[in-house]
C-alpha cells in the first residue's frame, strides 16, 4: 500500500513519486484508511468515468471527505456538494445565475481594481509573503463583493476560513468552545467551531437581506425562488459557508502557486509577457500545476466495477485530482510548467459532471486579471524561500510564501 | 445543436465557446440554442466534449 493521505506526507509538496506507482498499479488500489479504506482512482480516464457517473459514485450518501460520517453529522452539514440528484440538481439551478461567465464578467473591473491596489503595495515593499499580501485577499474581496458583505469584515472571515482548512490538518489549534460554539464538533463542517462562526455571520447577512433586499448574491440566495421552492435556513447557512471557504480558499492556493512557479521557471513568465494571447493557456497550465482541490471522495451506491476492479455497494472511491492532472497518458511531458499547452483538460474543476466546480469562471477570471495586471506593471518575481505548506491531504495549501520582486513599477495611481 | 435542459445545470462553458448558438437563461441559467443552431463539424464537437455535464449533443 502506498500511504497518500498521511497530512505529514503534504510538508513537502504533492507525494508526486507516489501518485505516479498508484497509476502504475492495475486496476484500483485499495487503500486503508483509519478502521476501513477507500479505492483509490489515480488515472485520468478513470477519474473522469467516476466523475461522469454520479448515479453510480454518490456524493450525497457519505460525504465528500474521507471519513466517515454519522447521519445526524451528514444532515447537520449537508450542502449541494454532498448532495445527489434531484436535491442536487435543485440546488445548483438556485445559485447558477450567479456564477455564469457573462455574470462573472460583470465583477471583472472590481477584480481588476483589487488586484492592482494589491500589486502596487507589492511591489512598492519590494515583495514580501506572497499568500498573505496578493493571493489571499484578492480572492476573498472579491467574493465577498458579490456575496455583498462588508469589506470590513474580510479580515475575520479569512480567519475563519484559516480555521476551516486548519479542520482538514491534524494540527488544530481551537477549543471546541471558540466563537461561542456549543454545538458538538461532530455535526459541524471541518470539525471546526468557525464552522459555527460563519455559520452565525451569514444568518445575520441573511436577516439583513431579507429585511432589506439589495443586489448581491446574499440577497439572491435568501430569496432564490425555483418552481416555488427555497432555500431553507439550513440550506442557506451551508451554502453560504461553502461559498465563503470555496469561494477564497482554492483561489488563493491557485495564485500561490502560480506565483511560485513563474518565480520558479521564469523563462515562461517571459513568454507570456512577450505573447499576451499565451494568457487564456497560461491561466489552465496555473490549475493544472496548482490542483487546488487534491481528491474528492464518491460512494458506489451500487456494485460495480472501474478499471477492472469489483467494488461494491458502500465502498468508498476516491479520485485524486492531482494524479490526474499529471497522467502521462494525457499530458506531454507532464511535470513541466508550460503555458503554451494547447490542450490542457485538467481536472483543477473536478472530473466533470455535475459537480463541476461552480465557481471555475469566477477562478479563471481572477487569475486572468491579476496576471494581466501583473503584466502591465512589468513584474518579474523572483522566490526567495520555500513555501510554508499545510498538512493537508484535501488542499494544495500553502500558509506563506516569499516572493520578492526583481522588476516592476506600482501604477501611478487612478485607473491600472 | 442540442441542449438536453434536464441534465443543463447552467454552467455556461456552451455559450462562452459559441454565443451565436448558446444563450443562458437570464433567470434560470438553462441554456437554450439560438438562432439556426448550427455549427461546422469540428466546433460541434467541441461544444459537446467541452459541456461539463454532458449537456450538449448534436444532430447531423
Amino acid at each position: 500500500m502506498i500511504d497518500l493521505t498521511t497530512p505529514s506526507i503534504y510538508l513537502d509538496g504533492i507525494p508526486h513519486d507516489r501518485l505516479s506507482e498508484v497509476r502504475a498499479v492495475p486496476g484500483l488500489m485499495w487503500h486503508p484508511y483509519e478502521d476501513n479504506g477507500f479505492w483509490a482512482v489515480t488515472r485520468y480516464n478513470d477519474v473522469a468515468e467516476v466523475s461522469k457517473h454520479p448515479e453510480v459514485f454518490s456524493s450525497g450518501i457519505g460525504h465528500t471527505n474521507l471519513w466517515d460520517l454519522e447521519a445526524d453529522a451528514l444532515e447537520a452539514r449537508r450542502s449541494i456538494i454532498d448532495s445527489d440528484a434531484p436535491d442536487h440538481t435543485r440546488l445548483r439551478r438556485l445559485v447558477s445565475r450567479a456564477f455564469t461567465p457573462r455574470n462573472i464578467l460583470v465583477w471583472e473591473e472590481t477584480t481588476r481594481s483589487i488586484a492592482g491596489e494589491l500589486l502596487d503595495v507589492f511591489i512598492e515593499q519590494g515583495g514580501g509573503n506572497w499568500v498573505d499580501m496578493v493571493a489571499a485577499p484578492l480572492p476573498i474581496r472579491v467574493i465577498l463583493t458579490i456575496l455583498g458583505v462588508p469589506v470590513d469584515d474580510a479580515d475575520f472571515l479569512v480567519e475563519l476560513s484559516d480555521y476551516l482548512i486548519e479542520g482538514t490538518t491534524d494540527q488544530t489549534t481551537l477549543s471546541e468552545d471558540a466563537f461561542g460554539n456549543t454545538t458538538p464538533l461532530r455535526l459541524l463542517p471541518f470539525n471546526s467551531p468557525a464552522s459555527h462562526a460563519l455559520f452565525e455571520y451569514g444568518e445575520r447577512i441573511g436577516a439583513e437581506r431579507l429585511a432589506e433586499p439589495s443586489e448581491d448574491l446574499v440577497t439572491h440566495l435568501v430569496l432564490a425562488e425555483a418552481d416555488g421552492d427555497r432555500l431553507s435556513m439550513t440550506e442557506y447557512r451551508n451554502f453560504f459557508q461553502l461559498l465563503v471557504f470555496a469561494g477564497n480558499e482554492t483561489t488563493r492556493t491557485a495564485i500561490t502557486h502560480g506565483g511560485e512557479a513563474f518565480a520558479m521557471f521564469p523563462d515562461e513568465w517571459k513568454r507570456l509577457m512577450a505573447s499576451p494571447d499565451l494568457m487564456e493557456p497560461a491561466v489552465e497550465e496555473v490549475l493544472r500545476w496548482a490542483s487546488p482541490v487534491m481528491h474528492m471522495r464518491r460512494t458506489a451506491a451500487v456494485d460495480t466495477t472501474l478499471a477492472g476492479t469489483n467494488i461494491a455497494e458502500g465502498d468508498k472511491v476516491v479520485v485524486w485530482y492531482t494524479s490526474a492532472n499529471r497522467d502521462p497518458d494525457v499530458f506531454d511531458d507532464p511535470c513541466r510548467f508550460d503555458v503554451s499547452r494547447a490542450e490542457n483538460p485538467h481536472f483543477a474543476f473536478g472530473g466533470g459532471g455535475p459537480h463541476f466546480c461552480l465557481g471555475a469562471f469566477l477562478a479563471r477570471m481572477e487569475i486572468r486579471v491579476l496576471f494581466e495586471e501583473m503584466l502591465k506593471r512589468g513584474i518579474v518575481l523572483s522566490k526567495e524561500g520555500e513555501p510554508v505548506r499545510a498538512p493537508s491531504n484535501f488542499v494544495h495549501g500553502v500558509l506563506s510564501l516569499e516572493l520578492g520582486v526583481l522588476e516592476g513599477r506600482a501604477s501611478s495611481g487612478g485607473g491600472g | 445543436m442540442v441542449v438536453d435542459t434536464e441534465r443543463c445545470i447552467g454552467i455556461g462553458q456552451c455559450e462562452l465557446l459559441e454565443p451565436g448558438v448558446f444563450r443562458l437563461d437570464d433567470e434560470t441559467a438553462i441554456s437554450a440554442v439560438v438562432g439556426d443552431g448550427l455549427l461546422p463539424v469540428e466546433r460541434a464537437r467541441l461544444a459537446v466534449e467541452k459541456c461539463p455535464s454532458g449537456s450538449i449533443s448534436m444532430r447531423e
